[in-house]
């Protein structure tokens, strides 16, 4: 450990002014403007977003589709871990490369292959068509059901590697002492696999969550101005409305939800270092 | 022995569900057809080969190409003083410090974009891609200051208070001792950065203007209006770029320990 101070300041001043800056004081402001009024500070920009029923929707729509693809990533997280966990150690590396592999990739690619998958000429329609159990091609873009395949294809690869490395660490005999001693599959995963793999879901539902609440471009690309989520919205009330109240406040939204997430993620890491 | 069945069944799935639609993609770029579809009409390298022909696309190519690598360079410039500054000085403050400069990852990019757009381009004149870069590298800093603090954090201090010891500068230590010890965590940051800087999307989606963009955001543009099959033919290419990069990153510096 160096003692010297100035030195010590010298060094990470830089980044820290920078960030203030770049980022903490124009972010500050633009917060700040959702609580400004001529008279003074005030809720009432709250109150008047609010008070608009696509606002509401738009709101309860985020809030829905975030609930629904975590819960979503971790019911198909859990199988895909275990199974992945339970696999000789040369084929789990294999296997834990392909989940982590889309996460390299453009997320502009990933979601634009969905409109290839479920467009009017898509190969769902084709096969549906194909099979007679529709004559007309089935709309699929530009529904809620679009937007939440799109979600859950970019963010379950995190649940399953958040999952993966909270089942390594389960005893290893816990799950068949459980089954001789007669428990179900069902009692197996409520009594064991969940009480001991509770952080491993936690962290990876946080992920899912706040990456599905504040995602931009599946949104934009799946659901375009028919299912508006909350940062479709942001970016409409800019460049159509030029309605810059309104952006604060859903940027405040925004930020409070990814903050609280964060919050409980670091409450989670510092339980675990102080076992 | 359900579960012998079960297991590679719900892999196999969830494995198309990952993967499938990039194989898709890739299929699609070589098609033949003038339309978007899958399966491809045909076998052809043409929407390949119009990718490189697209002026928009050249242009936000090197625009993003610059950014990643620019940004990452200014993030490490900023990042590593304050990584060792906190790893190695008694520094009052360091847990505000490292607060401050993770901050860009926890508040949605969109938001900055937003911001920046608002105070620093409209009411100052600040050019479009200076915002653009000063955004970039702001997103960028978070990664280079763990990776470098992480890879800070293995390496053992009594070298350089050794080399100290021994009459050498502060400075000439950590040239001659640190930094040599720490360029496998330094080429992972760069990587991890220039990868996270090239598919940015939120960031740049407010900080663009006349023949300013990047090229996610290009993109997004141009698959609005042209429903070709040159937009995927584009993203198969970026795609096997960053996994080669990824890969190539792997196979020689080990860069999952830093990341």
């Amino acid at each position: 450990m160096f003692q010297n101070r100035a030195e010590a300041y010298a060094l990470a001043l830089p980044a820290a002014i920078f960030a203030a800056i770049v980022f903490l004081i124009p972010v500050g402001l633009l917060l700040s403007e959702g609580f400004r009024s001529a008279q003074g500070w005030t809720l009432s920009a709250f109150v008047d977003f609010f008070s608009q029923p696509l606002n509401q929707k738009v709101f309860l729509r985020t809030l829905k589709l975030g609930v629904m693809v975590t819960a979503a990533a971790a019911v198909i997280g859990y199988a895909t871990a275990y199974a992945i966990v339970s696999l000789p150690p040369g084929a789990k590396g294999r296997m834990i490369g392909l989940v982590v592999l889309p996460l390299m990739i453009s997320p502009v690619a990933r979601t634009y292959a969905w409109i290839v998958i479920l467009g009017r000429t898509g190969i769902v329609n084709q096969a549906l068509m194909l099979v007679g159990l529709t004559d007309e091609p089935v709309r699929f873009l530009f529904t809620e059901t679009a937007v939440f395949i799109g979600l859950l294809q970019l963010f379950l690869p995190l649940m399953i590697i958040s999952l993966i490395s909270a089942l390594e660490n389960l005893p290893k005999d816990a799950v068949p002492a459980a089954r001789i001693l007669g428990a179900n599959w069902f009692q197996v995963f409520w009594k064991i696999i969940l009480p001991l793999t509770r952080e491993g879901l936690i962290v990876g539902g946080t992920l899912v969550f706040t990456g599905s609440l504040t995602a931009y471009i599946t949104p934009a690309i799946l659901g375009g101005s028919k299912v508006l989520m909350l940062e479709t919205l942001l970016y409409q009330q800019v460049t159509v409305a030029n309605n810059f109240v309104a952006a604060s406040v859903i940027a405040f939204l925004l930020i409070v939800m990814s903050f609280s997430a964060n919050i409980l993620l670091r409450r989670i890491a510092t339980a675990r270092n102080r076992k | 022995m359900m579960q012998k069945i079960l297991a590679p069944l719900t892999l196999a799935l969830v494995m198309l569900f990952l993967i499938g639609p990039f194989a898709i993609i890739v299929a699609a770029s070589f098609s033949a057809g003038d339309t978007l579809a899958f399966p491809p009409q045909g076998f052809s390298l043409k929407w390949i080969a119009k990718v490189f022909t697209v002026e928009s696309f050249r242009q936000s190519f090197a625009m993003s190409l610059f950014l990643a690598i620019g940004g990452t360079i200014a993030a490490l410039i900023l990042g590593i003083p304050a990584s060792y500054a906190m790893a190695r000085y008694r520094l009052p403050g360091a847990e505000t410090v490292r607060f401050m400069v993770s901050l860009p990852i926890i508040v949605p990019g969109i938001i900055v974009g937003l911001a920046l757009l608002r105070y620093f381009v409209i009411p100052i004149g600040l050019s479009i891609t200076l915002a653009l870069f000063l955004a970039h590298t702001a997103l960028i800093l978070p990664y280079a200051v763990r990776v470098v603090s992480a890879s800070l954090a293995n390496l053992r201090s009594d070298m350089e208070e050794a080399a100290v010891l021994l009459g050498a500068s502060r400075l000439g230590a950590f040239f001659s001792v640190v930094l040599p010890n720490i360029r496998g965590g330094i080429l992972s940051a760069f990587i991890l950065g220039f990868v996270t800087s090239f598919n940015q999307v939120p960031v740049s989606l407010f900080l663009s203007g006349p023949g300013v963009r990047t090229l996610p955001i290009d993109m997004l543009g141009y698959m609005e209006i042209v429903f070709d099959p040159s937009v995927a033919a584009l993203s198969s290419l970026l795609a096997f770029l960053s996994i080669g990069i990824v890969f190539l990153a792997e196979r020689f510096l080990g860069f999952s320990r830093y990341v």
